[in-house]
């Protein structure tokens, strides 16, 4: 286990070298500089209805993808996402600690209870694991509701503020998700990174060359666990208020959408994939009303097709993502910059 | 006094564990012959439900004739979801069978909203209501209809695999794919036609569910997971370890919420996979590792 870690420690150490004269670091910093700056040009309602939530899910769909990098597609995650929540919360309000404290507090719990799922989860195959997964987040909600007393979850409570809403919790998720990001971004370049993709490609042959699998598959499971904790800590921030509906599958659905459409293995891939389903969920309800008058009369037995039209239409744009481009947008996205530029520059010479 | 209760409870974990052996017996052939796992099954199930109750509504059929319609109906969905998503899928990362299945799930369940609306239906049945009772125990005729006609599809479906040439081609197919494509096999049909049998099977398990319980889009989810409870008590791809495994289930789940009370009916079914999962993870009779 220690010569590991020094092993894995000197391979972070070449890695940060190596990446801090690379073009991406540059680009990157131009990036977090547009990502600073971005939020004093836009509206208060922007700021914290659009992209806090965007950095926050870029979190929780990373540390999916991290889990998800060595072969394991949970379908559970909101277990963790909510445990994170209400844990942070409920610390903070029982024991009368700083929030802040709360919200590592929880994210500990998270990885905690991630340890104790991912024991049950290393020997599993693909498709059992997704299952116990998932069934776990519906154990969950049963536990927080049968002890109602104590958690307040059926009803639901507002969480304690670490700061106010608007710009300063957005550059407080914002500082938070460059270190988690960077955590992940180091473990999945790292020894154990390169475990976690030998175990994904062929389980078997892993074990053949002599990684210990259940060892690294559990790490996998603790990493991840721990950072969508300290999401779900950042969520019940930002909505100010922490609800049962946080393990609705729909929030362990989101990072798996968010990671496959942006690029699933990719450090990128999940941040992008959140700026672009957070997009969807803000801006697209907003032609609801106007679907409706156009497909109203269509589909007579609901009362608003927006929802269900909007559900429907990402549903079959996983499905496009997965089958036709299954390494995600951001090749795409990336192809089409490359393209931009050389067109550009033989206009210039 | 309470041994009568828990007659009936047990009566009835029989008659809801045989709507769950279809969906298992669905998914186990599925896994079997293709190694697919289909997690929108359940879908297939509500989708099956909808189609009986559009067909008894609309067109007036007995409940029961709607069980054909929508057998024949999910196994075409079945035909074209196989073709149109999983065997592009099939044979790369396991993951993207997932990410389909997903992908599948919202569809479904959103086209169902806006085909049928988000209220609860049910379907009605000629024998709606009327109870056969010996004693104090009171057992629905619908429940036991549900209960022979799940037997008549396992027999069918016995001597389809066993006496047919199609059932060969599968059972080939499943223990060898590439031999058999060698022995002059057309994979690409056995694959179609499983899927769409095991779709079929979820038609049939989705009307039987209409016609017992209320049903609407949602629905779908707690079947797959009930289904997969029953696969993994029952070993995966066995067909008559998903017979045990449906009526241990049936029985497990009903005695529970008659010993715990009604909040752990669906908890029980992960409960008990996590449990089974922990101590066996290929499942108890189960003996392949694949």
């Amino acid at each position: 286990m220690n010569r590991t870690l020094v092993n894995s420690l000197g391979s972070i150490k070449r890695e940060v070298v190596i990446f801090s004269r690379s073009q991406k670091f540059y680009l990157i910093l131009a990036a977090m500089a547009i990502v600073m700056t971005l939020p004093l040009f836009l509206s208060n309602y922007v700021v914290s209805e659009v992209l806090t939530p965007m950095i926050i899910f870029a979190i929780y769909a990373s540390s999916w993808n991290l889990l998800a990098s060595s072969g394991q597609g949970s379908l559970g995650h909101a277990a963790f996402l909510g445990i994170g929540g209400f844990v942070s919360a409920l610390i903070a309000i029982k024991l009368g600690i700083p929030p802040i404290i709360g919200l590592f507090l929880g994210s500990l719990l998270s990885a905690a209870i991630g340890f104790l799922i991912g024991l049950t989860c290393v020997r599993l195959k693909a498709w059992f694991l997704a299952m116990v997964t998932f069934g776990f987040s519906v154990i969950i909600v049963t536990i927080f509701s049968e002890f109602d007393d104590f958690t307040g979850a059926v009803m639901g409570f507002p969480t304690p503020p670490i700061v106010d809403r608007g710009l300063p919790f957005y550059y407080l998720s914002f500082a938070f998700a460059v270190i988690s990001i960077s955590i992940m971004y180091l473990v999945m370049k790292s020894k154990i990174g390169l475990a976690f993709k030998a175990i994904h490609q062929n389980e078997l042959e892993a074990k053949m060359i002599g990684i210990n699998t259940a060892k690294y598959r559990l790490i996998a499971f603790i990493i991840s666990t721990f950072f969508a904790g300290l999401a779900g800590g950042l969520f019940a921030q930002s909505i100010r208020y922490i609800h049962v509906s946080v393990f609705a599958p729909y929030y362990s659905f989101l990072p798996l959408m968010m990671a496959v459409i942006g690029g699933l293995g990719t450090i990128e891939g999940p941040i992008i994939g959140s700026a672009i389903i957070v997009t969807i969920d803000s801006y697209l309800p907003r032609i609801d009303d106007a679907l409706h008058g156009l497909m109203g009369s269509l589909f007579p037995a609901v009362s608003n097709v927006g929802p269900p039209l909007r559900m429907l239409g990402l549903g079959l744009f996983l499905l496009v993502v997965v089958i036709f481009a299954p390494r995600g947008v951001t090749p795409l996205i990336k192809k089409a910059y490359n393209y931009l530029r050389s067109s550009a520059k033989e206009e210039t010479s | 006094m309470i041994s009568t209760e828990l007659i009936q409870a047990l009566l009835w974990g029989v008659a809801n564990g045989c709507i769950y052996i279809l969906l298992a017996t669905g998914l186990n052939i599925i896994f079997g012959v293709m190694k697919l796992v289909n997690f929108a099954h359940g879908q297939l199930l509500m989708i099956g439900a909808y189609i009986a109750f559009t067909a008894a509504t609309v067109l007036g059929l007995n409940a029961y004739l709607a069980i054909l319609v929508a057998m024949g109906i999910v196994a075409l969905i079945g035909v074209g979801v196989e073709r149109f998503t999983f065997s592009r899928v099939l044979g790369t990362d396991k993951l993207n069978e997932i990410f389909v299945s997903l992908g599948l799930i919202y569809v479904f369940e959103n086209a169902a909203v806006l085909l049928w609306g988000n209220t609860s239906q049910q379907i009605v049945s000629p024998l709606q209501g009327i109870q056969l009772s010996l004693g104090q125990i009171a057992i629905g005729y619908d429940r036991l209809l549900a209960v022979s006609i799940v037997i008549i599809i396992l027999i069918a479906l016995f001597l389809l695999l066993k006496k047919t040439k199609i059932g060969l081609a599968m059972r080939a197919t499943s223990q060898k794919s590439g031999a058999s494509m060698l022995m002059g096999i057309n994979i690409e049909r056995v694959y179609i036609f499983t899927f769409a049998l095991g779709a079929a099977l979820a038609g049939a398990a989705g009307a039987l569910y209409g016609i017992i319980f209320p049903f609407n889009p949602t629905i779908g989810a707690l079947p797959t997971i009930k289904a997969f409870a029953i696969i993994i008590l029952g070993g995966l791809g066995s067909i008559p370890g998903a017979v045990i495994g449906g009526l241990l289930y049936g029985i497990a789940e009903n005695t529970a919420v008659y010993f715990l009370g009604g909040i752990w009916q669906d908890a029980i079914a992960f409960a008990l996979l996590i449990i089974v999962l922990v101590i066996k993870p290929t499942g108890i009779f189960g003996e392949k590792g694949e």
